[in-house]
């Protein structure tokens, strides 16, 4: 075999890459349940600036001081302590002050994700600054408005003595899409698909003129029709519509016609999301994503993440029946407002 | 090979130690729903006694448990913790936190004054945390930086 042939040779193999899991009809067996959990963070912290990878001392110290942070919070408390302070804990975002619950429930990994051999400091890949784009003029306002909805709630009715119409709590309706179980908070079920906080399952079934992805946190499923067309731009789901179309051994998902309500924060329903799936091995696969929403931000942005197959199940997660919180926030608002009437009257 | 750390390396470890303590509860703002809105940062509360019911549901698990108050009188109050199936991928069962048990609660009550608190810190009548964290329990990465899923 002369050199020249050894090396088309070569090229055929690796082109085939005959070691990934294959369907009947040849293409590549994405089927299986995955674990994205990650500390690798979607938007890279701003001091690695342009810096994509971290070296294997790097990884073993983000590892470390997760491990250390976890078996701190699993240490037995004083079982003689007394109630928080009053005025509230100082916890910030979603603990609001009054804190959330024990670190246990968290399941957000014990480690970065390598691709290539490296490990990542963001999924975001472009912009290089792992950052997301600019806002565009639309998309600054729209955070505005979001801002004074999304604000704490730190224990005074802020709606009323500001004079906001609606309020934040008006109607369960302005109330956060996850809030009101009917899409998984932080993308978790795109698209992206985004690692999340704890529940990162995903599941993918697999036919010939069909793949179905299912996250596990609020069965968030989506189906994507092989070779299909997108529906008339008058039809607008919760999770977009899905068309896919293999580009050799990466399946290419093409995701629009949202609603106004897009689980990626911010996006509308401008919403663009091009998705690629691609096998490496029987253990995982590499799952690839460009957004762009030309109303929120100045230019499209990209990124990927390694996708580990796991022998876990996913649970059934039936969100509705069980959402207590739901009616607490909202006659925790009520409360508040009558306080101030109360005060008002007096 | 033992390495020096230079000061461009602990502003890059520190800038990694805050992206991981950003995924922390406490200190995210990505879950289900703001504690804040539900729970009233005035009303503290320290809830001692035994576990009458677990109800092991989504998006939020609630324990509940029996107090006595100073005058002999008892009340049911519901905690809130996270969601139950991460726990159930980690081998533990409904029946884990076992009724009659007695737990301690700290945590906040909600702005509506029913019983129902926050589980901010729950844990046994000594102290110790009913179920221990992820490490060494199936989680996806046993080894710290090594990874090691299935």
């Amino acid at each position: 075999m002369g050199l020249q042939n050894v090396l088309l040779f070569g090229m055929v193999v690796s082109a085939w890459s005959a070691e990934i899991p294959r369907t009947p009809d040849g293409r590549p067996d994405l089927s299986g349940v995955y674990d994205i959990a990650t500390l690798t963070p979607l938007v890279r912290p701003v001091a690695l600036g342009e810096r994509l990878t971290l070296t294997d001392a790097e990884a073993i110290d983000v590892a470390k001081r997760a491990a250390a942070f976890k078996a701190a919070t699993s240490k037995s408390s004083d079982p003689n302590r007394k109630a928080p302070p009053a005025g509230g804990d100082g916890s910030e975002g979603a603990s609001g002050n009054v804190g959330g619950y024990n670190t246990v429930w968290i399941d957000n990994g014990s480690g970065s994700f390598k691709i290539d051999g490296k490990w990542r400091t963001s999924l975001i890949t472009d912009p290089a600054n792992g950052q997301m784009p600019a806002l565009t003029a639309e998309g600054k306002k729209r955070a505005a408005a979001r801002a004074v909805y999304a604000r704490p709630n730190r224990g005074d009715a802020f709606w009323i003595k500001e004079g906001i119409s609606p309020g934040p709590y008006d109607d369960p309706e302005l109330r956060p899409v996850a809030e009101r179980c009917l899409l998984s908070f932080g993308s978790g079920g795109g698209p992206p698909m985004l690692p999340i906080l704890y529940n990162n399952l995903k599941q993918i079934v697999q036919t010939k003129d069909t793949v179905m992805l299912l996250n596990e946190m609020v069965h968030d499923a989506r189906v994507i029709r092989i070779n299909g067309q997108h529906e008339p731009s008058d039809i607008r789901r919760w999770l977009g519509d899905s068309i896919g179309r293999w580009d050799g051994d990466t399946l290419v998902v093409d995701t629009t016609n949202f609603n106004d309500y897009p689980a990626l924060a911010g996006a509308t329903r401008t919403l663009h999301v091009i998705e690629k799936f691609k096998r490496l091995d029987d253990k995982s696969l590499l799952y690839s994503f460009t957004v762009d929403d030309p109303t929120v931000w100045t230019k499209p942005w990209s990124g990927e993440i390694l996708w580990p197959a796991t022998n876990d199940r996913i649970y059934e997660y039936a969100c509705h029946e069980g959402n207590y919180s739901f009616t607490g926030i909202m006659r925790g608002a009520r409360e508040l407002e009558a306080q101030i009437e109360k005060k008002a009257t007096k | 090979m033992k390495q020096i750390m230079s000061s461009k390396n602990w502003l890059l470890a520190a800038a990694l130690g805050a992206s991981v303590l950003s995924l922390v509860p406490g200190q995210n703002a990505f879950a289900h729903h703001a504690f804040g809105a539900e729970f009233d940062p005035n009303l503290p509360l320290l809830l001692k006694g035994p576990v009458v019911k677990v109800e092991w549901i989504n998006p939020h698990t609630w324990i509940h448990l029996e107090v006595t108050k100073p005058g002999g009188k008892k009340e049911i109050w519901m905690v809130e913790g996270g969601t139950p199936n991460s726990l159930l991928r980690r081998g533990l069962k409904r029946d884990s936190l076992q009724i009659g048990q007695q737990i301690v609660v700290d945590g906040y009550q909600a702005k509506d004054r029913s019983n129902r608190a926050n589980g901010r810190d729950v844990t046994l009548a000594d102290g110790q945390k009913f179920f221990m964290g992820s490490s060494g329990t199936g989680a996806p990465y046993d080894e710290p930086g090594k990874d090691s899923r299935k």
